[in-house]
């Protein structure tokens, strides 16, 4: 469902366009939407956009990467997510989520990555005003979300357990993730966690934070939460349909899960590939596509 | 003595570690001892626990800041020694993949480890890998890839080496999070391993021949 570097691949859009104009990320990911009709969308362009609103430099060509810590200049692409997200809730009869990311990430943007994993160790003081200016951001930037009406999805990569410690996640990303998904829920809103990698350390702060859906990886892990996931980045690519079959089986022995490919379609996959998983899917008869 | 040193390592302690040095120095203790019986046994020890889980990214990004800071003071001293250099690595990760974290975790751990690191960075187009090896004539060049998407870059890198008759002066070893011995395998790698600890271990291995 996070579809759109491989709907703008399949509408011969090149990535920047996309990620800079509302309009046609809300046509991309419509486009998706109507080719393979699966139960919600994302508005999600790439992972840079607050950023690169609060001053990060960032480069959208061949695609969209972040060049450094945030700096003076700021090119704000929010209002092009607000809209696609706006276009998309008047279009879709389906719940639309906005992609946000999560407090952690942000400040490790903003801060430069490397260098923010080093003073969350070194410097206390430090790391925290980097999470309080990411926080006073997406929570304003949350606001303006959820006056439209739309579902939140908060990706948090750099929370990960591949990358830094539980003890780390429960210091600086977990208190951050509790109050968008408290804000989120006091709004109406659904809100899901989306952390890849590994997160069976953190599993049960993940569990405690009440969301109501947690896209993971590791399918298998027990959780109390709703989890979405199952099919493999590199398994829809590649497309064996064995390799679909048993991934797809896997996922839905489990009762409390939402089929989905783990992360983003990876941009040149064959849309057979994906029809192949849903087909599969439906098969279980009445579950979510 | 030497425990010091490791420990300073082994705590992220970089000025600790400056100091333990400084007094072993003091002492006339051989500095290729220093580096081997200290810092590069502290950042043993670092891997050990990465690879337990008990250590994550940034506990391995400042012991490496500690070794690096201990490794400056003896650094000039080792160069006329007896100590030979390890072999000569170039890494890089490949061109559209912007994932480092793991090439710089390994590389950290390679280094420690006495080999000489060429690091070509992020988004390295399939050329300027063999044009690196043409240049640096290592005798490894590692490549890292976090996404199936970029990971087919790997196989196009060793196929230019094989065009320009330069594949039997290098060994090549591959690793992130898509690959696998399979993949390493397909695309005639000679190596693979699945983490930095046993990056240092694979290269050991193929060194050693
Ligand atoms: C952190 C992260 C990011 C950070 C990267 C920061 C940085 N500077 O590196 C940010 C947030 C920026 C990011 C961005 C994106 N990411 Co990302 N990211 C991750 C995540 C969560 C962890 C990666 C990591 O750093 N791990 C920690 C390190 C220490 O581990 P490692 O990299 O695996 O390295 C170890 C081993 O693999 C090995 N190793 C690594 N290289 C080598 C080389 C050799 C020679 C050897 C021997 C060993 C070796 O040793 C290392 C140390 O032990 C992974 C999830 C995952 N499952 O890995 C996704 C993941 C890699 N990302 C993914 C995606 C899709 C993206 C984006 C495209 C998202 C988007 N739509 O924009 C962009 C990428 C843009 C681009 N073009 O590259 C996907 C890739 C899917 C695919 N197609 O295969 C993953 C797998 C998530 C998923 N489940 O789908 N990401």
């Amino acid at each position: 469902m996070v579809c759109a570097d491989h709907g703008a691949y399949l509408l011969n859009l090149t990535l920047k366009e996309v990620a800079q104009d509302g309009e046609k990320l809300a046509q991309v990911i419509q486009y998706c939407h109507e080719l393979y009709r699966y139960d919600m969308v994302l508005v999600f362009s790439d992972p840079y956009v607050e950023a690169q609103a609060m001053g990060c430099p960032v480069e959208l060509e061949p695609y969209p990467t972040l060049l450094g810590p945030a700096a003076r200049h700021s090119y704000d692409r929010t209002p092009e997510i607000i809209h696609a997200a706006k276009i998309l809730k008047m279009k879709l009869d389906v719940p639309v989520f906005v992609s946000v990311k999560g407090p952690f990430t942000l400040a490790s943007f903003l801060a430069g990555i490397e260098n923010y994993l080093k003073i969350i160790l070194k410097r206390e003081n430090e790391a925290s005003r980097f999470m309080e200016t990411a926080m006073q951001y997406q929570l304003q930037y949350l606001e303006r979300l959820l006056s439209l009406g739309v579902n939140i999805m908060i990706g948090d990569p750099l929370a990960s357990s591949s990358v830094i410690s539980p003890q780390m996640f429960l210091k600086y990303a977990f208190k951050a993730l509790q109050t968008l998904v408290d804000k989120t829920k006091t709004h109406g809103a659904l809100v899901a966690i989306h952390i890849c990698g590994d997160v069976r350390p953190i599993s049960e702060y993940l569990d405690k934070l009440g969301a109501d859906i947690l896209s993971i990886e590791d399918i298998e892990l027990r959780t109390e939460t709703l989890k979405m996931g199952g099919v493999g980045t590199s398994t829809i690519l590649n497309g064996d349909p064995n390799r679909i079959k048993s991934e797809v089986d896997t996922a839905l022995e489990n009762k409390n899960v939402i089929l989905s490919t783990t992360c983003d379609v990876p941009p040149h996959t064959p849309p057979e590939n994906i029809k192949t998983m849903l087909r599969i899917a439906s098969e279980y008869g009445n579950i979510e596509r | 003595m030497f425990d010091s040193i490791k420990q300073a390592v082994i705590e992220m302690d970089d000025e600790k570690t400056k100091e333990s040095v400084s007094i072993a120095l003091k002492e006339k203790v051989d500095p290729v001892e220093i580096l081997e019986k200290g810092l590069i046994a502290g950042m043993q020890e670092v891997a050990d626990l990465f690879a337990r889980k008990e250590y994550y990214v940034p506990e391995v990004l400042l012991c490496s800041e500690a070794f690096y800071a201990g490794f400056d003071k003896i650094k000039q001293l080792i160069k006329g020694s007896s100590r030979k250099p390890g072999a000569k690595i170039v890494f890089g990760v490949v061109e559209g993949d912007i994932h480092d974290i793991g090439k710089n975790i390994v590389k950290v751990m390679l280094e420690a480890a006495g080999y000489e690191v060429i690091d070509l960075g992020r988004d390295v187009p399939v050329l300027e890998f063999v044009k690196a090896v043409e240049r640096e004539k290592p005798d490894i060049l590692a490549i890292s890839s976090l996404m199936t998407t970029t990971m087919t870059h790997m196989g196009e890198i060793i196929l230019e080496l094989e065009k320009r008759n330069m594949r039997n002066a290098v060994k090549v070893i591959i690793g992130g999070a898509p690959v696998n011995e399979e993949f390493a395998a397909s695309v005639k790698a000679d190596g693979y391993s699945p983490d930095g600890p046993s990056a240092v271990k694979l290269i050991e291995k193929i060194v050693s021949g």
